[in-house]
């Protein structure tokens, strides 16, 4: 009945829950094979027998293309967007202490629509699109920081302020649209509703080394965050410095989501539901934030799969489905806590 | 890794091992406490009483360095408290705020086990030491049989034990409590009262904010009486509790008789003319 | 709706607003939407002094100058419906929400809207942009909100909005879907999506009037009951108001507004929000007071928007979609400084 932890002499000892290690190996586990599915799927599939030699680089003709150009990258910045959404919206749901907390809320996924429109006006083609997100992403958070009067230190007004910020990217981003020829416009709607589509090797690289960078940072202050979940004063007299780690805990957030969103766009709700879920299947409170990344990875290698493989003539955009998925989940997720009474 | 020490020790057990001078406290510039100066006397039961918005719990939350003072300093053994690193005054000093949140679904045995924090490390993260403070705790706050079930399940008097049995797992001599006793039932309020005495009884200093002047009178070693952000009495229950006191403090014509029970004072309210 | 509740909840305004000023401040009020609605039939590509606009309007003829204004009164009387609609609309959400930043389109009325005319358009319907297919759109959504905030139990405000936000992001998830995989339904939606006041229907105007009255006649009946609303369900039921009743009214009233200013110029953001925001400043949180304020003030600011978007990027315009949007961003933004802290 006690708390089972991993120990090596007296040096190290880390608790270890052993139903979120299972559920960490099988979501693992489902990230693998949704990859080898987005792989070998379809018409244009590698056969699973020469999986292996596309994946290493050694084998020629279409399978190259097919691992190299269309479905590799794709593949892997899916997977490292993901958990980069994943891990962000745990963040931001723990340091908020409201489980609608996410980067959307507070005008990040809206400013970097907007920087991606703006550098698509002022340079044609589809490369601008990842700069000009990351630049808008963290312009509007610039303009938050500005907005609230005070920094970052209440989740509060950045919500606020975020609207604000929102509304304002969202119309400069709606006028845009109605500038550009249809052409353009279309490929810019698509990449604002989120999308994986020719994704490139160096997008790839970028989102893994942030990911590889900020996740640790964020697992660092995991134990504080755990101790900031039953409040400021509390946390404070435990002795966690609550103002201090809200601060660090919201620019790794904002560092994460703005990665994420610069390889995909604003992809919507993956940070908003990856962490709930996370939460309900390990049933244990805390930031869960290694099974917030892993789930985010997860859904959204699926979404880009099913987005993918769909029979719909157009390939739409991969925000779409996981909009539609974090939507029921969401109101699921709501329904369920009002029968119990939590709301 | 141990954090400082106190600083300058001389020889001899002070006799207040928490103090405050000359404390200033106020919320965004509204100053609620102006001037105070207290010495919580070791191994004792001080309870802090006041009419709203006296600023009782404001003095606690100064008292644990959760509330920065504007002026003044809060001493924690000889030394100014913000001299420590947080975590080193928490093995030394714990408190209980007045509405502390569960997080959801987190069981009695994980919320207790979050009270270790402070003598844990990045390594060290949970070591035998702690597996022994968490059982200890559970079985002083008699919450044993509770350590599997949800906290949100719980009632108010369980859920009240169960914070303290967190507080108790910090392992600190001493205890604040801010009205651990407000929300609860009566036959609650005096099982958590009871619990408060027998840790005292156990050695630990205890601070307490409580709303009821009599269950004050009746536990208190050392009363506090406050009003408009001043200390107007100090001292033990039985001389410091009067009736014209009551009167100036909190406007309520009274009478004190001792406790049928307990032989502390005890404020009945007069019937108005 | 006993009047004792009205005078009590009322008691929420009284003390230095007295009724004669409050009385003197609306006349005030409408003699400046007089001026505002005479700068819109004077400014713009072609500027016409006021003299001038009298005169064409009491005299109608066919100079050059008489032709300019006929064609500024259609957008100026729409400018005067939607201004009013939204601003009254965004009245009730916020009692209802007792939430003084709420906005309309909260219950997905919007979204709902714009679902519909979407769809409209995509199976090739003429009238697509009208206020038969917007009004049960909207509908639909309110419904559907109203539906999954009830699930087991009353439905309280933090429901209601929860459930919005789940079906507005359904909603826009599906127009995203059928807009990016029609490229003729996206070239007519990327003009229709920003709010504008040029270039629509004028027999629009008549479609989305009556609509528009009755909305605004069943919001000034609701006012007594919004005030005893503020107080809190079960105060306000202690005093004789009908809690449930008034909400299903209060939804009633703000669907009708908003679907039929949503189908007559497109969706305008802030307007809702700001307007009563401002005006609350002024009235006091009666509604008696506050929802009159708003149908003056309203469409001042949305014709004053509107005349911005003219002026600024002339001789081309800037919808007053955007306008709006860049001026209640920082209205938010102001509010949020000025807000108590520890918020």
């Amino acid at each position: 009945m006690s708390v089972t932890a991993l120990r090596a002499g007296d040096w190290l000892s880390l608790p270890v829950r052993p139903r979120s290690v299972i559920i960490a190996c099988a979501l693992a586990v489902g990230i693998i094979v949704v990859a080898v599915l987005s792989l070998t799927l379809g018409r244009l599939g590698i056969a699973l027998g020469d999986l292996a030699p596309a994946i290493l680089g050694q084998s020629t003709g279409p399978d190259a293309i097919v691992f190299e150009v269309l479905r590799g990258p794709r593949l892997t910045v899916g997977i490292a967007a993901g958990a980069a959404f994943g891990a962000s919206g745990a963040l931001f749901q723990t340091v908020t202490r409201n489980p609608l907390g996410s980067p959307d809320v507070i005008g990040l996924t809206s400013g970097a629509a907007a920087g991606a429109a703006a550098f698509g006006l002022l340079w044609t083609g589809i490369l601008p699109l990842p700069a000009g997100a990351l630049v808008g992403a963290l312009a509007a958070m610039a303009l938050v920081w500005l907005g609230t009067g005070r920094g970052f230190s209440s989740p509060a007004r950045m919500l606020l302020v975020g609207i604000g910020v929102s509304a304002m990217a969202l119309a400069f981003v709606q006028y845009v649209i109605t500038r550009v020829g249809l052409q353009q416009a279309t490929v810019l709607a698509s990449f604002l509703s989120g999308s994986l589509a020719s994704r490139t090797w160096g997008d790839a690289v970028i989102i893994w080394v942030s990911v590889a960078v900020l996740l640790p940072c964020a697992l660092l202050t995991s134990r504080r965050l755990q101790l900031m979940e039953m409040g400021d004063e509390q946390a404070d007299a435990l002795g966690a410095r609550s103002g201090a780690t809200r601060g660090w805990v919201v620019l790794i957030a904002i560092g994460l989501a703005t990665a994420g969103v610069s390889v995909a766009g604003p992809v919507a709700f993956i940070a908003l539901t990856a962490p709930q879920i996370a939460r309900r299947l390990t049933r244990s409170a805390g930031p869960n934030l290694v099974l917030s990344a892993l789930m985010g990875a997860w859904l959204l290698a699926l979404a880009d799969l099913l987005t993918q493989q769909s029979p719909f003539a157009v390939q739409l955009p991969v925000g779409v489905l996981t909009a539609v998925i974090g939507g029921i989940y969401l109101g699921y997720l709501l329904v369920a806590q009002w029968k119990k009474g939590t709301v | 890794m141990e954090a400082s020490a106190s600083p300058g020790g001389h020889g001899g057990q002070p006799r207040s091992r928490l103090a405050a001078l000359g404390l200033r406290l106020a919320y965004d510039h509204r100053v609620v406490v102006p001037d105070l100066s207290v010495e919580i006397p070791d191994g004792g039961f001080t309870i802090i009483v006041g009419p709203n918005a006296c600023g009782k719990s404001t003095l606690l939350k100064a008292l644990s360095r959760t509330l920065k003072p504007e002026a003044g300093t809060v001493l924690l053994e000889g030394a100014p408290i913000d001299t420590y690193r947080s975590k080193a005054v928490a093995r030394q000093l714990a408190m209980l705020p007045q509405s502390p949140i569960a997080p959801e679904s987190i069981t009695v045995r994980d919320l207790v086990a979050r009270g270790r924090y402070p003598h844990q490390g990045l390594l060290r993260q949970w070591t035998s030491a702690d597996e022994v403070a968490v059982t200890g705790a559970l079985e002083s706050t008699a919450s044993t049989e509770l350590a599997d079930r949800y906290v949100a399940e719980l009632s108010g008097g369980q859920r009240q034990r169960v914070w303290i049995a967190m507080v108790l797992a910090q392992q600190a001599d001493l205890l604040l409590l801010d009205e651990p006793t407000t929300f609860l039932d009566i036959a609650h309020q005096y099982e958590v009262l009871e619990l408060c005495s027998r840790l005292h009884a156990e050695g630990r200093t205890l601070v307490a904010v409580l709303h009821d002047l009599n269950q004050a009178a009746r536990y208190a070693t050392n009363l506090v009486v406050m009003k408009a952000g001043r200390i107007v009495a100090e001292g033990d229950p039985r001389e410091v509790l009067t009736a014209e006191l009551v009167e100036d403090v909190f406007g309520l014509p009274c009478v004190i008789i001792p406790d049928p029970e307990a032989g502390t004072p005890l404020v009945v309210a007069k019937v108005p003319a | 709706m006993t009047s004792t509740a009205t005078r009590a909840a009322a008691g929420i305004s009284s003390g230095r607003r007295s009724v004669s000023r409050l009385a003197l401040g609306l006349l005030g009020s409408a003699v400046v939407l007089g001026v505002v609605c005479v700068l819109s039939l004077a400014v713009g590509n072609k500027y016409v002094p006021p003299g001038d606009v009298w005169n064409a309007l009491v005299h109608p003829g066919t100079s050059y100058a008489d032709t300019v204004i006929a064609s500024r009164i259609p957008r100026t009387v729409l400018g005067l419906l939607v201004g009013a609609a939204l601003a009254v609309a965004g009245g009730i959400m916020q009692g209802l929400t007792r939430n003084p930043l709420a906005d309309p389109g909260l219950f997905g009325v919007n979204t709902g809207a714009a679902a519909a005319i979407v769809s409209a358009t995509a199976v090739g319907w003429g009238g697509a942009t009208s206020v038969w297919v917007a009004l049960p759109g909207a509908f639909a959504a309110v419904v559907v909100v109203y539906l999954i905030g009830s699930g087991r139990g009353p439905a309280t405000p933090v429901r209601l909005v929860l459930a919005g936000v789940v079906v507005s992001a359904l909603l826009a998830a599906y127009i995203q879907a059928i807009t990016l995989s029609l490229p003729a339904v996206f070239d007519a939606y990327r003009f229709w999506v920003i709010g504008s006041l040029a270039g629509r229907n004028p027999h629009l105007i008549l479609d989305v009037l009556p609509f528009i009255v009755v909305g605004l006649a069943l919001a000034l009946a609701l006012s007594g009951s919004l005030n005893a609303l503020a107080l809190g369900d079960d105060t306000a039921r202690a005093l004789g108001a009908h809690v449930g009743r008034t909400r299903l009214l209060g939804a009633l009233a703000t669907t009708l507004l908003c679907a039929a200013a949503t189908a007559a110029v497109g969706p305008i953001s802030f307007v809702g929000l700001a307007v009563p925001h401002i005006v609350r400043s002024v009235t006091g949180a009666d509604h008696r007071w506050l929802l009159p304020y708003c149908v003056v003030a309203g469409p001042a600011l949305l014709l004053a928007a509107d005349i911005l978007g003219r002026i600024i990027v002339s001789p081309g315009e800037l919808m007053v979609g955007v306008v709006t949007a860049f001026i209640g961003g920082p209205i938010l933004v102001l509010a949020v400084r000025r807000m108590r802290a520890g918020a």
